[in-house]
């Protein structure tokens, strides 16, 4: 069981974090937190969204909206710098390279392409190679080499070029 | 082209105690009496012996023991399983070249097979030891219908059709998790299933399968005698490797029909049947722990049941295990 101080201080680092909602789960207690970010992007996103459709303002609201623009840039990777998570879509165990003495498949800042190889997951010794399925560069490796993942699991975050 | 030679094969079987015209190839082929000619030439090749007689026609008198496409079709009853054959003398590996046919569009049931492979390789890019004619070294192009969670549980189907079509042979097989076949604990068979998924559809699998069968003792290299043998090692006959090979494909196709629309439950008490050390205690590693566990058996999804010495249960679906 967690303390409620315990959860106190979840909720404080994950607002301090750039994570927007957890999960935790054990056998007898189940935990979900989420942030209400949506409120916070639609301050930005609301002047943009109303100004927009007027034909007359249009021209000036554009250089309104670049500038509100910039400022949603400068936070906005804070909050999600990639545009795509692949998923694991089966259990098993991740392997990040063709076999132990040869280079991963892929490494963070590599760009990938629809069809290309990123990892094995292997169960009851069924290799799945898997493939980005996006055009991007992959920003961030969630698992490392050996680990057990289950279905659905996030392996890879992927940004759009 | 090669469709008519398959329907050639097919009619010359039908007839095989008589002989049939040429005139009723050429009628029942859609080819003139000359391309019926050309394609008994290359039968020939195959090492088919033709008896061609005057005003009669043509019957096969002898198949040849050479493997070929024309010589594994001949008496293969499937309905989609090997339909399209690629057999290569020689060849790296039959898995890399059927996944390449696989990425390029080859059908459901097409097989690459091979008498030799000089890179032969296991999981973990291990090589395979495969020498000429002395084993089946084949590769299954699939396209299964299922959900890619669901493509493991065929790795532990190619087992249990490998060890019923070796116990027809004097043998006791039995399958250690997931899919080794091992006689008189040393490994006969090897299998090594890839394949190419999306989160909700398979694109394609390749099940590779290398089988001992002809090898004697001291053909296997110095660090396989230990863990390796072969069906004639162990039966004491020597085995037609064509013959096994269609038995192992009319298995599979009839098997895996009754999996697509059964589900795996319907294998799982003939996989039970041939598990290996069931009851027994084994030592476990993954990439976080390493532990003493029973095993149990295998759950309704083909998972690994294992009881730890506190009572607890799990279910493993990768795990090193030392046998």
């Amino acid at each position: 069981m967690l303390k409620i101080e315990e959860i106190h201080e979840l909720i404080k680092r994950i607002d301090e974090s750039s994570i927007d909602e957890l999960t935790f789960e054990t056998n007898e207690t189940k935990l979900s937190l989420k942030k209400h970010k949506g409120e916070v992007v639609t301050s930005h996103a609301v002047p943009t969204q109303v100004t927009a459709p007027a034909p007359a303002t249009a021209v000036v609201d554009q250089s309104n909206q670049t500038s509100s623009g910039e400022q949603a840039g400068t936070e906005q990777p804070t909050v999600a710098n990639y545009d795509h998570e692949i998923v694991s879509p089966m259990v098993g165990t991740f392997y990040s390279s063709p076999s132990p003495d040869k280079d991963p498949f892929v490494q963070s800042g590599d760009k990938v392409k629809a069809d290309t190889v990123v990892c094995i997951v292997e169960a009851m010794k069924l290799f799945n190679e898997i493939e980005a399925e996006v055009n991007g560069e992959i920003v961030e490796i969630l698992v490392e080499n050996g680990e057990l993942v289950e279905y659905g699991q996030p392996l890879f975050r992927v940004k759009n070029v | 082209m090669e469709s008519t030679r398959q329907h050639l094969i097919e009619l010359l079987q039908e007839n095989e105690q008589c002989y049939i015209s040429g005139q009723e190839l050429s009628t029942k082929l859609h080819i003139s009496r000359t391309a019926v000619w050309k394609h008994m030439k290359e039968l020939e090749k195959d090492g088919y012996v033709i008896d061609a007689k005057p005003r009669k026609g043509y019957k096969i008198t002898s198949a040849p023991n050479k493997m070929s496409q024309n010589t594994l079709q001949w008496g293969l009853q499937t309905e989609w399983l090997g339909k399209s054959i690629v057999h290569k003398p020689t060849i790296a590996s039959t898995q890399t070249l059927a996944k390449q046919l696989a990425a390029t569009g080859a059908e459901h049931g097409t097989i690459v097979i091979a008498d030799e492979q000089t890179a032969g390789r296991g999981r973990m890019q291990r090589t395979w030891h495969s020498r000429k004619g002395e084993g089946i070294w084949m590769s299954l192009i699939l396209r299964p219908e299922i959900l890619p969670n669901k493509a493991p549980q065929i790795t532990l189907l190619v087992a249990t059709v490998i060890a019923e079509v070796l116990s027809n042979f004097n043998v006791k097989p039995l399958i250690k998790w997931p899919n080794d076949i091992l006689i008189n604990d040393k490994k006969v068979s090897g299998i090594l299933t890839e394949m190419q998924a999306e989160q909700d559809q398979i694109e394609f699998m390749v099940i590779g399968i290398g089988l001992n069968v002809n090898q004697s003792k001291d053909m296997f290299p110095a660090d396989l005698k230990p863990i390796a043998t072969s069906l004639k090692i162990q039966s004491g006959q020597k085995l037609d490797p064509i013959v096994m090979t269609q038995q192992i494909l009319m298995k599979f196709e009839d098997v895996y029909e009754k999996y697509i629309s059964h589900g795996f439950d319907v294998l799982k008490g003939n996989w039970l049947k041939y598990g290996y050390k069931l009851g027994e205690k084994v030592y476990i590693q993954t990439a976080k722990r390493q532990w003493y566990g029973v095993i149990e058996g295998i759950e309704p999804d083909g998972a690994l049941r294992i009881k730890n010495d506190d009572g607890s249960v799990e279910t493993l679906y990768s795990a090193e295990i030392k046998w």
